[in-house]
C-alpha cells in the first residue's frame, strides 16, 4: 500500500537502554507511534515511564539503541552531527524549566534561535516582536527572565520555540513548574496555537488534566505504550 | 550563526563576568607588557650602543692591537695575550705601506691622575697625533671650548667633557687655559715612582656620550703622542688605528688580512663592522633570554585562561545544551568559546602593549636620572641615554602572541564544550 502523507514524526520499535551507574535501564522497550501534521499529542505517564527519553529521541537530542525515528520521513539515525543540528532548528523545544538564557531579555532569547538559523538582524527583530505579541508578552519583551514570572518565562520559551517556524513543538512538562492558574493560561495558548495556527504539538506530561486537553493521548508505562485515547 | 552574532554572543558572556574576565585579561596584560617593555628597552639599548659605537668607531677604520686573543680594543684592557709581541709607535710605517690604507696612527694610553688645585681625579691619559685623530674622528674629537692645535706644544692637554665637568652641574674641575698636573705611577721602576708634569689645557671636548671604545671619550685626557712616549718612557703602543680608503667589506677583509700577515699574525685586527656584528648577536641572545622570561609569564596567563574557560564551561553546560537544542552546530559552539578567548587575548595584548611601552619609558627615564652615569671612572662610560624602541615586529609579534596563547589555551575547553551531548548538557545542574 502506498503511503499518501508523510507523518511529521514516526517511531518504529524504538528502544533505548542506558546505564545508571553499572545497571542497565531499559527506558524504551519498543515504542511505535505516529504524529501527523496538525496533531496535538500528549504522552502521559508517571515519572520513570520513559516519556522524557522518548522526547529526547524525537527531538534528535539523543540516539536510540535500536529502532528508528523518522522526522518528516527522514531517518534520524542516518544524520551526522551537523545535519542533526539543522534538524533541531526545525523542532521547537519547550522545557519544564524554561531554559532561557538569563543574561538576555525576552526578545533576545527569542532572537537567539533565529540568529542560530542565520536570520538577519532586522528580520529576526521583527519576528521576535510578532511572536511575543502572539504569546501576549509584547509589553515585557525587554525584561530579563529574572524579572518575569514563571508563566511569562514559559510564554517566552514558547515564542522562542516558534521562532524558526518549526515542524512541530516538543513540550516537556510545560506547566510542571508554574501555578495552576497560569498553567491553564499556558494550556489555552498551546491549544490556540494548535487550533488556530495549525502547529503540530507533542507534549509530555504526567498531569492527567493537561493531557485531556490534547486531541490524542498515548499512555506510557515501563517504556512501552499501554494505551491510546483519542479525545 | 553569522560571525557578528558569534562575536556579540561571546561578548555578552564576557560582560556577564566582568571581574573574572578582567582578572584573566590582567594576566595577559602583564605577560605582554613584560615582553614589550623588556624587548623595547633591549632594542633601545642596542640602538644606543650601536649608534655610540658608530660615532666613536668609524666604519672605515681598523684597530690593530697586539695578540691573537679576543678583545674589543677597549681602553686599558689590552694585553699581549701571552706571545709577548709588542706594537710600537713606528709600526705605523709598516701599515702605511699596505694597500688601501690611507693613514694610520698609534695610540698609547695609561691610567693616571690629573690634579688641579687640591682636586685629583683618576683618568686615562691617551697619547695620540692630534691632527690624525681629529681627521679620523672628525665628529667627536671636536673642541667645545678652546682649540685642538694640529701641531701641539709638548705640554698641550685636551680634556674630555667629564674631566672638565665631572659632576655635570657646572662646577668645573678644570677649564681651558688652566695648568693641570699629570701624575702617572711608574710601577715598573724600582722603587715605583710618580712621574709628573704640568700640562696646559688648550681645549675641552664637546660632550660625546656613550663609551669611547676606541674613539674619543668624555672621561679621557689627550696629550700629544710624542709627549706620551717621553713621559711614559716607552714607544710601545696599545693600538694602531688605521684609516682605510673606503669601508667596503672587501677592502676591510683584505686589508685586515694584509695587516695580520705583515706582523706575522701576532696582531689582531678589529673592524667596526665585526664589533657591531658581535654586539648584535650578543643582543639577539639577550633578547631571546628576556623574551623567554616574559613569555613564561604569558604562559601562566594562558593557563589562567584555560582555567577560567573550563570553569565557564562547567557553569554554562546547561546553556550549551540549550544552544544545541536550538540547533547550534558543534563548530559554532567551538567558535563561541574561542571568540571569548580571542576577545580576552586581544584586549590583554592591546592594553599590555600600551602599558609595556609606558613601563619601558619609565625605566628609561629612571636610568637617565642616574644609575648609568659613571663619568668619573677611568675606563668608564659617558652618560648613557636609552630610548626604548618598539619595532613593528615586536608590536605585531606581541599582539599575535597574546591572541595566540589565548586561543591555544582555550582550544581544549572550547573543544570539550563543542563535544557536549545536548541531552546530557540539558540535564546538567
Amino acid at each position: 500500500m502506498m503511503r499518501v502523507t508523510i507523518s511529521v514524526v514516526e517511531t518504529i520499535n524504538l528502544r533505548k537502554t542506558y546505564l545508571l551507574g553499572k545497571v542497565p535501564v531499559n527506558a524504551l522497550q519498543g515504542v511505535n507511534f505516529k504524529v501527523d501534521k496538525g496533531d496535538f499529542l500528549a504522552v502521559l505517564g508517571p515519572s520513570g515511564s520513559g516519556k522524557s527519553t522518548l522526547l529526547n529521541m524525537i527531538g534528535a537530542l539523543d540516539k536510540p539503541t535500536d529502532g528508528k525515528v523518522f522526522i518528516e520521513g527522514v531517518d534520524v539515525s542516518t544524520l551526522n552531527d551537523n545535519q542533526l543540528a539543522d534538524l533541531r532548528r526545525r523542532i521547537g523545544f519547550v522545557f519544564q524549566f524554561f531554559n532561557l538564557i538569563p543574561r538576555f531579555t525576552a526578545r533576545e532569547n527569542v532572537e537567539l534561535s533565529m540568529s542560530i538559523a542565520d536570520m538577519s538582524r532586522a528580520e529576526r527583530r521583527k519576528q521576535a516582536e510578532d511572536l511575543l505579541e502572539t504569546v501576549g508578552l509584547k509589553e515585557r519583551m525587554n525584561h530579563k527572565p529574572a524579572e518575569l514570572s514563571g508563566g511569562e518565562q514559559q510564554r517566552v520559551a514558547i515564542a522562542r520555540a516558534l521562532a524558526n517556524t518549526p515542524r512541530f513543538l516538543l513540550m516537556d512538562e510545560p506547566t510542571g513548574n508554574i501555578d495552576s492558574k497560569t498553567a491553564s493560561e499556558i494550556v489555552g495558548l498551546i491549544k490556540r496555537l494548535n487550533e488556530e495556527k495549525g502547529v503540530t504539538i507533542i507534549m509530555v506530561t504526567h498531569d492527567q488534566r493537561l493531557a485531556s486537553q490534547a486531541k490524542r493521548v498515548v499512555q506510557m508505562f515501563d517504556g512501552v505504550i499501554t494505551r491510546e485515547i483519542v479525545n | 550563526m553569522k560571525p557578528r552574532d558569534v562575536f556579540s554572543y561571546s561578548f555578552s558572556a564576557i560582560r556577564l563576568r566582568k571581574l573574572r574576565a578582567g582578572l584573566t585579561t590582567l594576566g595577559v596584560v602583564i605577560g605582554i607588557a613584560a615582553i614589550v617593555a623588556l624587548l623595547s628597552i633591549t632594542q633601545g639599548l642596542q640602538d644606543t650602543i650601536t649608534r655610540q659605537l658608530q660615532t666613536g668607531f668609524a666604519t672605515d677604520t681598523l684597530i690593530v692591537s697586539p695578540g691573537g686573543g679576543f678583545g674589543l680594543g677597549a681602553e686599558g684592557a689590552m694585553g699581549t695575550a701571552g706571545s709577548g709581541f709588542k706594537l710600537f709607535v713606528n709600526d705605523t710605517q709598516t701599515i702605511n705601506e699596505i694597500e688601501n690604507v690611507s693613514m694610520s696612527m698609534a695610540r698609547i694610553q695609561k691610567v693616571s691622575y690629573i690634579k688641579f688645585g687640591e682636586r685629583v681625579q683618576i683618568t686615562t691619559i691617551v697619547g695620540v697625533d692630534f691632527a690624525k685623530y681629529a681627521s679620523i674622528y672628525s665628529s667627536t674629537f671636536v673642541a667645545e671650548s678652546g682649540d685642538i692645535p694640529p701641531n701641539p706644544e709638548n705640554d698641550t692637554v685636551v680634556v674630555g667633557k667629564r674631566v672638565s665637568d665631572p659632576w655635570k652641574n657646572g662646577t668645573l674641575f678644570c677649564n681651558v687655559n688652566d695648568d693641570v698636573e699629570i701624575i702617572w705611577t711608574n710601577a715598573t721602576a724600582r722603587p715605583p715612582k710618580n712621574e709628573t708634569y704640568i700640562g696646559h689645557v688648550s681645549a675641552v671636548l664637546q660632550e660625546i656620550g656613550g663609551f669611547g671604545v676606541v674613539g674619543p671619550s668624555d672621561s679621557a685626557v689627550y696629550i700629544p703622542i710624542s709627549k706620551a712616549e717621553s713621559f711614559f718612557g716607552t714607544d710601545e703602543c696599545d693600538m694602531i688605528i688605521v684609516k682605510l680608503e673606503n669601508d667596503d667589506k672587501a677592502t676591510i677583509d683584505s686589508t685586515s688580512k694584509a695587516i695580520r700577515n705583515a706582523f706575522d699574525k701576532q696582531v689582531q685586527v678589529m673592524s667596526a663592522t665585526a664589533v657591531l656584528n658581535i654586539l648584535s648577536s650578543v643582543f639577539s641572545i639577550i633578547e631571546l633570554f628576556l623574551g623567554g622570561i616574559a613569555a613564561i609569564s604569558l604562559l601562566v596567563a594562558g593557563i589562567g585562561i584555560m582555567n577560567i574557560m573550563i570553569v565557564s564551561l562547567m557553569e554554562r553546560t546547561r546553556e550549551i545544551g540549550i544552544l544545541k537544542a536550538l540547533g547550534m552546530k558543534s563548530r559554532t559552539v567551538l567558535l563561541v568559546f574561542l571568540c571569548e578567548s580571542v576577545i580576552i587575548g586581544l584586549m590583554g595584548a592591546v592594553i599590555g602593549i600600551a602599558s609595556g611601552w609606558v613601563l619601558a619609558n619609565i625605566v628609561a627615564i629612571v636610568f637617565r636620572g642616574g644609575g648609568m652615569v659613571m663619568g668619573n671612572q677611568a675606563a668608564g662610560t659617558g652618560g648613557m641615554t636609552i630610548t626604548p624602541v618598539l619595532t613593528p615586529t615586536v608590536f605585531l609579534g606581541a599582539l599575535a602572541f597574546g591572541v595566540g596563547v589565548s586561543v591555544v589555551f582555550a582550544l581544549y575547553p572550547a573543544w570539550r564544550a563543542s563535544k557536549l551531548k545536548p541531552v546530557e548538557a540539558l540535564r546538567y545542574e
